[in-house]
């Protein structure tokens, strides 16, 4: 991969080495969230695991989906991410939180702050992709529903951590597949992605 | 009606019963229902509080004060709760009430009531069935519920909780925190199971889940453990004279957070959460803009709540805030500190402050307190010139004193420079008289502020005027060299003094004034030293005017020497020095001076150690021999080698194996030792000697001389030749001496043979003599038991068989100077060596030699070659025999027993009788008498021998050559031998000796 990266990368905007930084961010990022994952479970004694429930909503993967389309799902897929998480730690902080902060505490705070981060650079490597016209997903329409229940809202925390989780390694492994020379495709699948981006 | 007929008596009868039966039992059953009063409680109605799990039971009429009322679960019929209740009534409306608590959440299953009215035994028809629909009802939603929903419980509670599966899910199990719990089943849908004694739980609550067996999901419910609020220490005081600020602490940890479980704090119903959310903070607060006197803290959660109360007066209660905006104004020696307060109410307040001043120099911490109405600035003193200080202020109300206020923030100020401080100077002198004046550096807190240089004057006492210009040196330049010859020529042999000065930008110190005169050295005794120092002791003088300079050095120094001193007041009489330059093994001079106005005066001296060692260096030791002697010179350690009060010398002597201490020289003077007569005894060889000096520190490795001793043989000579000459001179005199008294030596050691006594019909014809072994003529001489007398027979051998014989025998030599007529022999024939044979005598001797000219010779004692073998019985017995010289000459038998040979052990041997002599087996048993114990001399051991008396001559032939006194009985045969070859040779020598 390393070879790949610096075989015919193109300088000029940094791009060369922006998908290795941003797989080794997400590498970061899943590391980080799976061992978000376990401090939950410990704390709440999650022996048993459940089936996993999709909560982000992005087109499925295909192998006819070109740079700018993997890019693109997976910056949707972590804006969502990031939406979801930030909604969980706040509905968490304030239903079940108010105590001393602990391990747990740290590393969600850790994990919240550094999904931003991916999120940044695959936008970057999507505004690499696509110029300066690009259409970024939005989130701003994302509805986001909270369970009621504290048990509810305990499992529905896990699974948004679950999510990012999921999405990081997802990241990881594209950026990683990544061409080495991202090269700027116009606005051709545009239209089919702002179609994507609507079915949830 | 035939029956009656029939039998109408007992038709009658039972016909009678019959009826009676029949209003018996319709009177009790009007009785016992509607005949008796009670009606059926109507419009029975259920109200559940779901939260608390109580069901309100109310109903109109009944005309009855108690009631059965009975719960069953809907479904399976099974009975909840079925007791008498009385409940209480609405007298306005007539509603009867009844709360019911359930163990299970009331959603868990539906509920059927039915009430009726009771009066003692008699009761109402149950009313219609109410019935209290459950979350399980086939027309309810449709999904998993658990219940109680995120319920709140104080720690040691039991809980219930209740799952409801969708219709054909099958139940996996239950669990409450990770563990399994056991289940009951409520309803076809419905399961329950129950969590005693709960502890507290954690930040986010307990999970209660439940797992059905597909687990495509997890179910539950979440709930909290905890404790009721419970705050402390609630206080109020005022920081502005005005407002309170009521302060207290949390208490313990209720386990229940965040704005919908945890506690919230009302005082005097003013809501004070919201700044106190902060778990993390032990103490809350809650501040009010005026001061009520009296104040309640309510403290509330889902658990219950606490009340605290705190009444005080606003002065008892002033706090004041923490002085702001200091500033210092400070001096070389002091500093003003004033400070701003917040409020301007302070003004009118009396106050109390505590300031704390830091010296940067040695971080040494001085509180002072000053006091005063609106107190706003202080005075402080007794600072250091040229300082850096820190300060920092807090205040209290000086009456009703409630707490000290915040400290202030720190505040660092300087203090101006000073004059130094008058140096700290003396002199010291070589033997020359150079030296130098010297000073001590002065410390940061004796400079004032930075020092600039020193200055040292010449003072002439008498001129009273320098003499010469002041010399100036630099800050870091403690001594002045001097030469008192060259002084003492300027100042006409006058008194001078050197004046010292330290000079700062301040100014100049008052001068350190030091008398420039030699003292006359004295004599110094040792001092020990202590745990304290140098203890130092001298008698006042009256001299001392400005008191006294004790003054240590290293003895040993030779030239401009690192010099100590302490001054010492006036009436000084004693002091402990100690130093932290005193070094173990270094020989210190203490010297205590008077200080006057004219001079000073070397009052006393010491000198010692602070501790010994021993000897840094080993002694030059040379050995060499001196005669017989060896002489060891060394020579003497140098004094600053010492290291210690030389004791003395130890002196060994290193033989290869050993290290022997030959001699202790305490004289420490000495340097010589002499080992007297070393040499002598001694063949050549090389001996170390080794010196070791010795202080109280003990001894130290010393110096070891070898020196070869060559052997001292002018003595070894004349030891020999003296012990020659002794020798000679002492066999010289044992010859005179034998020479002279040879008589006596000759009848001492060798006695001439008594004749022997003739009776007097001795015939004295001669014939032939008859020899007939006479019965008694058996000498059998028992030595031990293996000799038989037979073998000890002593045979009379004829003069002409004996050449036969003794050729026979061979080489055995003849005595030839025997008398051919007869001779005895005797011998011991067997296989062993010829053994010596001594002279006998026998009855058959003496009957066979009784010619005067015939001499008797025994031959047993020369190894003569005698024919006559007597061989052993071959019977090997032990009984004495008859003498039979036929049987004797053919078969032998055992020889004769020497005289000295051992007896056997017996008491007749020890005490010979006479009787031994006249019984042969006595005789067996006795040995060979010796001439000097001859017995049968006497005339009257004679008759007593009776007929053996003629045969029992005892001849002494002076041809013998043998003693004839017996030797000890118990001499061996080796003794005999040595004995013999002794005596032959003194026999010679008297035979040489005979006229």
């Amino acid at each position: 991969m390393a070879g790949r990266s610096t075989r015919g990368m193109n300088g000029s905007n940094g791009s060369r080495t922006a998908p290795a930084r941003a797989a080794a961010l997400a590498d970061l990022l899943h590391y980080e969230c799976s061992t978000l994952l376990e401090l939950f479970r410990k704390k709440e004694n999650f022996t048993e695991d459940v089936t996993d429930r999709r909560l982000v909503s992005v087109p499925p993967p295909s192998s006819q989906l070109d740079t700018r389309d993997k890019l693109w799902r997976i910056h949707s897929a972590l804006l969502q991410c990031q939406k979801l998480l930030e909604k969980a730690v706040a509905k968490e902080e304030k239903e079940l939180g108010g105590g001393k902060k602990g391990e747990y505490e740290n590393k969600r705070k850790l994990v919240k702050e550094r999904l931003p981060l991916l999120i940044l650079s695959t936008g970057e490597l999507l505004k690499a992709a696509e110029g300066t016209t690009s259409l970024t997903p939005s989130v701003e329409g994302l509805e986001v529903d909270v369970p009621t229940g504290l048990l509810d809202l305990k499992l529905w925390v896990y699974q948004v951590y679950k999510e990012v989780n999921y999405w990081s390694k997802t990241a990881a492994n594209t950026l990683k597949d990544l061409p080495s020379v991202i090269v700027k495709e116009g606005a051709r699948t545009t239209r089919a992605r702002n179609r994507r981006s609507t079915r949830r | 009606m035939a029956h009656l007929s029939l039998t109408p008596t007992s038709k009658l009868i039972s016909s009678g019963f019959v009826w009676l039966l029949w209003i018996v039992l319709g009177f009790s059953a009007s009785h016992t229902h509607a005949d008796t009063g009670l009606t059926v409680p109507q419009r029975v109605t259920l109200s559940p509080n779901w939260y608390t799990q109580e069901l309100s039971i109310s109903w109109l009429g009944g005309g009855a004060t108690t009631f059965d009322l009975i719960i069953l679960r809907t479904e399976f019929n099974e009975t909840v709760f079925y007791e008498t209740v009385s409940p209480t009534v609405n007298k306005v409306s007539g509603l009867h009430q009844w709360t019911w608590t359930s163990v299970n959440p009331l959603e868990c299953t539906s509920l059927s009531v039915k009430i009726r009215s009771r009066d003692g035994h008699t009761t109402s028809e149950w009313s219609q069935t109410e019935t209290l629909q459950g979350n399980d009802h086939p027309n309810s939603e449709q999904r998993v519920k658990v219940f109680p929903q995120d319920k709140v419980l104080p720690v040691g509670a039991n809980i219930t909780f209740c799952c409801i599966l969708d219709e054909g899910m099958v139940l996996d199990k239950l669990k409450y925190d990770g563990n399994t719990t056991s289940v009951t089943r409520l309803s076809r849908r419905t399961y329950s199971t129950t969590v005693f004694n709960l502890v507290a739980s954690r930040q986010s609550g307990s999970n209660m889940l439940c797992l059905p067996e597909d687990k495509e999901k997890l179910y539950g419910t979440v709930v909290f453990v905890g404790y009721p609020p419970l705050p402390i220490d609630f206080k109020c005081e005022t920081h502005d004279l005005r407002s309170a600020v009521c302060q207290w602490g949390k208490g313990r940890d209720t386990h229940l957070y965040g704005s919908q479980r945890g506690t919230r704090y009302f005082v005097n119903n003013r809501d004070c959460s919201e700044v106190n959310q902060d778990v993390g903070q032990k103490e809350a607060t809650c501040t009010f803009d005026t001061w009520e006197g009296n104040w309640t803290l309510v403290a509330k959660n889902l658990l219950g709540q606490y009340s605290l109360t705190d009444t005080a007066e606003l002065s008892h209660r002033v706090c004041p805030v923490a002085p702001d905006l200091l500033s210092v104004v400070a001096d070389a020696w002091n500093a003003s500190l004033s400070w701003h307060w917040k409020y301007d109410s302070y003004s009118s307040l009396a106050l109390v402050c505590q300031v704390e001043i830091t010296a940067t120099e040695d971080e040494k911490l001085i509180k002072r307190v000053f006091s005063g109405v609106g107190l706003r600035s202080v005075f402080l003193s007794d600072l250091y010139p040229d300082e850096h200080y820190s300060v920092k202020v807090r205040c209290g109300a000086q009456q009703n004193f409630w707490k000290w206020g915040n400290w202030s923030k720190l505040s660092s100020f300087k203090t101006k420079t000073y004059v130094p401080d008058t140096p700290d100077a003396w002199i010291w002198l070589n033997t020359d008289n150079t030296g130098k004046v010297v000073w001590k550096p002065l410390t940061r807190r004796q400079s004032h502020g930075k020092l600039t240089q020193y200055e040292v004057f010449l003072w002439s006492l008498e001129e009273n005027r320098a003499l010469a210009p002041a010399v100036t040196l630099p800050p870091n330049n403690w001594s002045m060299p001097v030469n008192l010859t060259e002084i003492a020529f300027f100042s006409n042999n006058g008194s001078v003094v050197a004046k010292v000065t330290a000079r700062n930008n301040a100014g100049s110190s008052p001068p350190a004034r030091v008398h420039l005169t030699s003292v006359e050295p004295l004599a110094a005794p040792r001092i020990v030293y202590t745990d304290q120092g140098f203890p130092l002791f001298w008698e006042n003088n009256a001299n001392a005017t400005c008191g006294y300079v004790v003054e240590w050095l290293d003895a040993f120094c030779p030239q401009d020497c690192p010099v100590e001193w302490i001054k010492l007041p006036a009436g000084t009489t004693n002091v402990s020095i100690e130093s932290a330059t005193f070094q173990p093994g270094v020989r210190y001079n203490l010297s205590l001076y008077s200080c006057s106005s004219d001079a000073r005066e070397l009052l006393k001296r010491w000198q010692g150690y602070m501790q010994e060692l021993v000897p840094s260096v080993a002694l030059t030791l040379s050995a060499s021999q001196q005669n017989a002697d060896v002489l060891l010179t060394w020579k003497e350690i140098p004094l600053v080698n010492r290291r210690g009060f030389l004791l003395g010398y130890n002196i060994y002597n290193s033989t290869g194996y050993q290290f022997k201490l030959l001699e202790n020289v305490s004289d420490p003077e000495t340097m010589s030792y002499t080992a007297k007569d070393f040499a002598k005894g001694f063949i050549k060889g090389t001996f170390k000697f080794t010196v070791k000096a010795y202080t109280a520190a003990g001894e130290n490795t010393g110096t070891t001389a070898t020196v070869t001793i060559e052997p001292y043989t002018d003595w070894l000579i004349l030891e020999i030749l003296t012990s020659l000459g002794l020798v000679t001179l002492l066999l010289a005199i044992v010859t005179f001496t034998c020479y002279k008294k040879r008589k006596w030596v000759k009848k001492a050691f060798y006695p001439d043979i008594p004749e022997p006594k003739l009776p007097s019909d001795w015939p004295r014809t001669r014939g032939l003599l008859d020899v007939k072994p006479s019965p008694h003529s058996m000498v059998c001489v028992v030595e031990t038991p293996e000799y038989d007398c037979i073998k000890d027979m002593l045979v009379a051998i004829p003069e002409e068989d004996e050449d036969d014989a003794g050729q026979g025998i061979g080489d055995e030599s003849v005595d030839t100077d025997e008398p051919t007529s007869l001779r005895y022999y005797n011998q011991m024939v067997d296989e062993r060596p010829i053994r010596p044979r001594f002279p006998d005598s026998s009855a058959s001797s003496i009957s066979s030699m009784s010619s005067a000219h015939t001499d008797v010779t025994y031959t047993g004692i020369q190894t003569s070659g005698s024919s006559l073998v007597l061989q052993l019985d071959p019977q090997g017995s032990s009984e004495c025999h008859q003498p039979q010289l036929d049987r004797s000459v053919s078969s032998g038998g055992g020889g004769y027993r020497p005289q000295m040979q051992p007896r056997a052990p017996s008491d007749d041997m020890d005490l010979p009788s006479p009787e031994s002599f006249l019984e042969p087996q006595a005789a067996c048993s006795g040995g060979y008498k010796p001439q000097g114990s001859w017995q049968l001399d006497s005339p009257v051991d004679a008759a007593e021998m009776g007929s053996l008396a003629p045969s029992l001559g005892s001849p002494t032939s002076v041809a013998s050559t043998q003693f004839l006194l017996p030797d000890g009985e118990e001499n061996t045969g080796e003794k005999r031998q040595l004995s013999s070859s002794a005596a032959s040779w003194l026999t010679n020598l008297l035979s040489s000796t005979k006229p």
